[in-house]
């Protein structure tokens, strides 16, 4: 079980199947429990600095990544202090005077930022629930197609929405789903006067944006997880086939186990992104179906942010947002070493 | 290139964002401020407004042209704009000197299509030849335009000629006018504005808005008297194949019926656009989209704003029973505004609420080929009840206006002014048509019917940047279709009498920062998901819209009404 954990999360990162991997679970080929505490300071730099040459290449290969992130994800962090600011555009942050918490005062006791959290939790719950089982079923699906030239062309049918931006995918449902779609047009000739009008009705709106996004996205996330059924190894389906054990048990007793790290972490991740996610999706379907379905902390915020003008408030409103994230993603974390899971990191004894 | 369709495009913008321009256009300042600059210690000042013994005093003076050859088939009535069914054959000059001296000046203006080559392109060059300077317009992006202005003004980052449009002000907008932009009163004001005649023959209604503090800061383009944002546009050759002729509407009752009659789901053929932006017409609320402000007065004589009458509740219950009845086209519904001419071209819907820029040969081209026979006609205004005299509440003067940087030095100043008079040439004159249509015989070719692109003017030729900066007063003109010009003239003649000027008409009024919240009317102005949007879906109740109401007088609206107040006591309401 736990070699097949490593496995698995190494196979989030590169699709070679880690299997001839030779430096160990941890990758770093140092034995466990000779890193963290112990040792006298020279002796910990020392072997710190070693670690730093032994890892050159590796650094020198996530240099450029952490630049943009500094750049463009941690550099603009500063901008937040214009939420403790009554921000004034021509002032600019250094000049403008300061507001304590009353921003966030504002926030808390504001109706529509609270409908724009609940809304929030709910649509990413009922995606989350609905979206996320289908890659893995697609991958375990196509992992099974063993005509090697079917199986590419399904994963690039499958794959391609993926490359559509929303508005195209939302034109398309709406070509289809919409009150003058397809679908409406058709019940219409054919005697229905009241067609469903799904695009435009809020009670259905979860598991409409849910369907776009598995539409556009299932194929995608699709591709980790057939990289983690590579990497588990067939003489444990050999051996269970040996045993008598069928398609079911196979795939209860092997494969989802070998699947689960991979699992885990992207749930994890997932929830990261809990707060953030659909900002386009919801944005263009907010006039279809109205805040009290499609309103979202994100879309909230750049309302009262960036179109009305309120800088500071918006800004309140996305940190908030991402502190909450933050704490999310720890708890999620928490929760899955307390499951023995590695999550996103392995959590050291 | 036309007037029409460059101010067509941006119209339903307009209409959409108008209460947005409406807000953004009173931004940021302190009423008790005193109104000179000069006091060097006192805290900047903020305001915008300007009462009407100091905009007598600054005014420019107003000296319409009268140039031989150029006058117009349907004549300008209660403000109406002027109708030409054709174009001048003989060229008339305006301008005798070359305006530049050799300067290089950046502009840049909000743009709605496909931006042409900068290099190569045959229309610039003609243009920097003509104005014997270079302008180097850089057009942005115009439905990014009010996101994508605040950064230019708060990294003082502007170029020398930017245009601002009134609906896209940033906030504290009046602040920016102090510090960054050129004061233009030492040239422009009274009778200084003679050495440009061409400026001189805009409007003083559009002057008028460029004014901030009791000085002249903005150059205002395609100003028009009577400027409606929304006209109720129908299917005239829809309704004419129904065998229903000229509709003869009196009253909301009439349009329901009719509507009613034309709708047809099943060959996919609905009766109505959310007319919602029209419907401040008829039901007599006190603001139609893209004005200056929502704001009238109550029994009391107290200001109150847009929101707070009767009659946007009784606007409200009508169109409820459009949607109810599945009478509104179901794109609409969703709320797909970007589509809707298509909707409108291809018949999927009889009845649509645009700005009367959309009533062009452009909409002619593009409907006709959607289906032949294509006719856009408007229904003449008129009162909800059927009782009464109808009106419509005027939209400002110009949604348009330019500045120049505060940074030019005076010479440069003049020369830019030069080249804006040359630029707001007068229709039909000589550098009318080359700003509008760029080099004869390679642009454009003159036709009986006017001047008419060639292969490389339709490529080249950008002539909205420049209209967007500084134009002459707007008329009707539509090349080859004359009967558009017509109905469209016709049409403006005949309702014009019916026009009013709102509170606050074409005053820039600027409230302080604490105020921006509750002076952009967020749960109403919205362009996704404003209150009213809503409610006449039925997925809002008006007691939601009331609590809406009290929550906005809660949270600053109150204070708003009270800052407004002020302004009216102190500089009057128009």
């Amino acid at each position: 079980m736990s070699a097949v954990t490593g496995k698995a999360a190494a196979a989030a990162a590169a699709t070679s199947p880690p299997v001839r991997g030779a430096r160990g679970v941890r990758g770093d080929g140092i034995p466990p429990g000779a890193g963290g505490s112990g040792g006298s300071p020279p002796r910990a730099i020392a072997r710190w600095r070693k670690k730093l040459y032994r890892d050159r290449t590796l650094i020198v290969m996530t240099v450029p990544a952490a630049v943009l992130l500094l750049i463009f994800g941690y550099a603009p962090m500063l901008g937040l202090v214009m939420a403790f600011q009554n921000y004034d555009l021509y002032d600019g942050i250094l000049h403008s005077p300061w507001a304590g918490f009353s921003n966030f005062q504002q926030l808390f006791t504001d109706p529509g930022f609270w409908q724009a959290f609940r809304n929030t939790v709910e649509l990413f719950s009922v995606q989350l629930v609905i979206s996320f089982p289908v890659p893995i079923a697609l991958a375990i699906l196509l992992d099974s197609v063993l005509s090697r030239r079917l199986r590419a062309f399904i994963q690039s049918v499958v794959t391609l929405p993926h490359f559509f931006s929303m508005v195209m995918v939302i034109t398309i449902f709406n070509q289809v789903l919409g009150g003058a779609g397809l679908l409406d047009t058709f019940l219409r000739t054919h005697g229905v006067t009241n067609p469903p009008q799904i695009m435009t009705n809020p009670g259905l709106f979860k598991f409409l944006i849910s369907g776009q996004l598995v539409w556009k996205e299932a194929g995608w996330g699709m591709i980790v997880y057939l990289a983690a059924l590579a990497a588990i190894s067939p003489s444990l389906y050999e051996a269970a086939a040996v045993d008598g054990a069928n398609w079911r048990q196979r795939t209860w007793r092997i494969t989802l186990p070998g699947l689960r790290p991979i699992m885990v972490l992207l749930l994890i991740l997932n929830l990261g992104y809990a707060l953030t996610f659909g900002f386009e999706q919801m944005l263009i379907q907010l006039s279809a179906v109205g805040p009290s379905a499609a309103q979202v902390i994100t879309t909230f915020s750049y309302e009262n942010g960036i179109v009305h003008g309120n800088y500071s408030y918006g800004a309140a409103a996305g940190l908030f947002l991402g502190v909450t994230s933050v704490i999310l993603i720890l708890a999620a974390n928490k929760v899955a070493h307390l499951l023995g899971e590695d999550g996103l990191y392995r959590n050291r004894k | 290139m036309d007037l029409e369709a460059s101010a067509g495009v941006p119209a339903r913008q307009l209409t959409r964002r108008g209460f947005l321009g409406a807000a953004a256009g009173t931004a940021g300042a302190i009423a008790s401020a005193p109104l000179l600059a000069a006091c060097g210690s006192s805290p900047p000042v903020k305001t915008g407004s300007t009462g009407a013994s100091q905009l007598a005093k600054v005014l420019p003076a107003y000296i319409p042209h009268n140039l031989s050859g150029i006058s117009p088939d349907f004549a300008s009535i209660n403000g109406s704009e002027p109708g030409y069914l054709s174009y001048p054959a003989t060229l008339v000059h305006t301008v005798s000197d070359i305006p530049g001296s050799g300067g290089s000046y950046t502009g840049t203006a909000p743009y709605w299509g496909s931006i042409p080559r900068t290099s190569g392109n045959t229309y610039y060059q003609a243009l920097n030849q003509a104005l014997g300077a270079t302008l180097n317009l850089a057009p942005t992006n115009g439905n990014l335009i009010i996101t994508s202005l605040p950064p230019l003004f708060a990294g003082h980052k502007l170029p020398d000629w930017i245009d601002v449009p009134t609906w896209a002000q940033p906030p504290g907008f009046g602040q920016a006018i102090q510090t960054q932009l050129a004061d233009l009163t030492p040239y422009l004001a009274g009778d200084k504005i003679k050495d440009y005649p061409n400026l001189a023959a805009i409007s003083t209604s559009g002057w008028q808005q460029g004014v901030w503090n009791g000085r002249i800061y903005g150059l205002p383009a395609v100003v028009q008297a009577f400027t409606v944002g929304v006209y109720l546009f129908y299917r005239a050759d829809i309704l004419q194949k129904l065998g229903l002729g000229t509709p003869s509407i009196k009253s909301a009752a009439d349009l329901l019926a009719l509507g009613k009659e034309v709708n047809d789901p099943k060959s996919k053929r609905w009766a109505f656009d959310d007319i919602w932006s029209y419907l401040y017409q008829p039901f007599g609320i006190p603001a139609g989209a893209g004005t200056t402000a929502g704001w009238t007065t109550n029994s009391k004589g107290d200001l109150i704003t847009t929101y707070e009458t009767e009659n946007i509740i009784e606007a409200m219950n009508w169109e409820r029973q459009l949607f109810q009845q599945g009478l509104v086209n179901p794109d609409s519904v969703a709320g797909t505004s970007s589509t809707a001419k298509n909707r409108f071209w291809a018949g999927e819907m009889v009845f649509t609420s645009d700005g009367p820029g959309a009533w062009n040969y452009a909409d002619a081209i593009s409907g006709t080929a959607a289906n032949k026979g294509y006719v856009r006609m408007a229904v003449p205004f008129f009162t909800g009840s059927g009782s009464g005299t109808p009106t419509m509440p005027l939209g400002s003067p110009t949604g348009y206006l330019s500045y120049f940087n505060k940074d030019l030095k005076p010479d440069q100043i003049k020369e830019l002014l030069r080249i804006a008079n040359y630029l707001a040439a007068p229709f039909g004159s000589y550098e009318y048509t080359l700003v509008n249509y760029g080099a004869a015989n390679v642009d454009y070719t003159m036709t009986s019917s006017g001047p008419v692109l060639t292969a490389t003017g339709q490529k080249d030729v950008d002539a909205a940047a420049a209209i967007l900066l500084i134009s002459p007063n707007n008329v009707i003109s539509n090349p080859g279709y004359p009967s558009v010009t017509t109905s469209s003239a016709q049409f403006a003649q005949q309702n014009a009498k019916y026009a009013y000027k709102p509170l606050f008409y074409a005053m820039n009024i600027t409230v302080p920062n604490n105020l921006t919240t509750a002076n952009a009317f967020g749960p109403f102005t919205n362009p996704t998901n404003n209150i009213m949007y809503e409610v006449v879906r039925g997925r809002s109740t008006i007691a939601d819209y009331q609590s809406t109401v009290n929550e906005w007088l809660r949270n600053g609206g109150t204070k708003l009404k009270a800052f407004y107040e002020t302004i009216r006591a102190k500089y009057g309401t128009a």
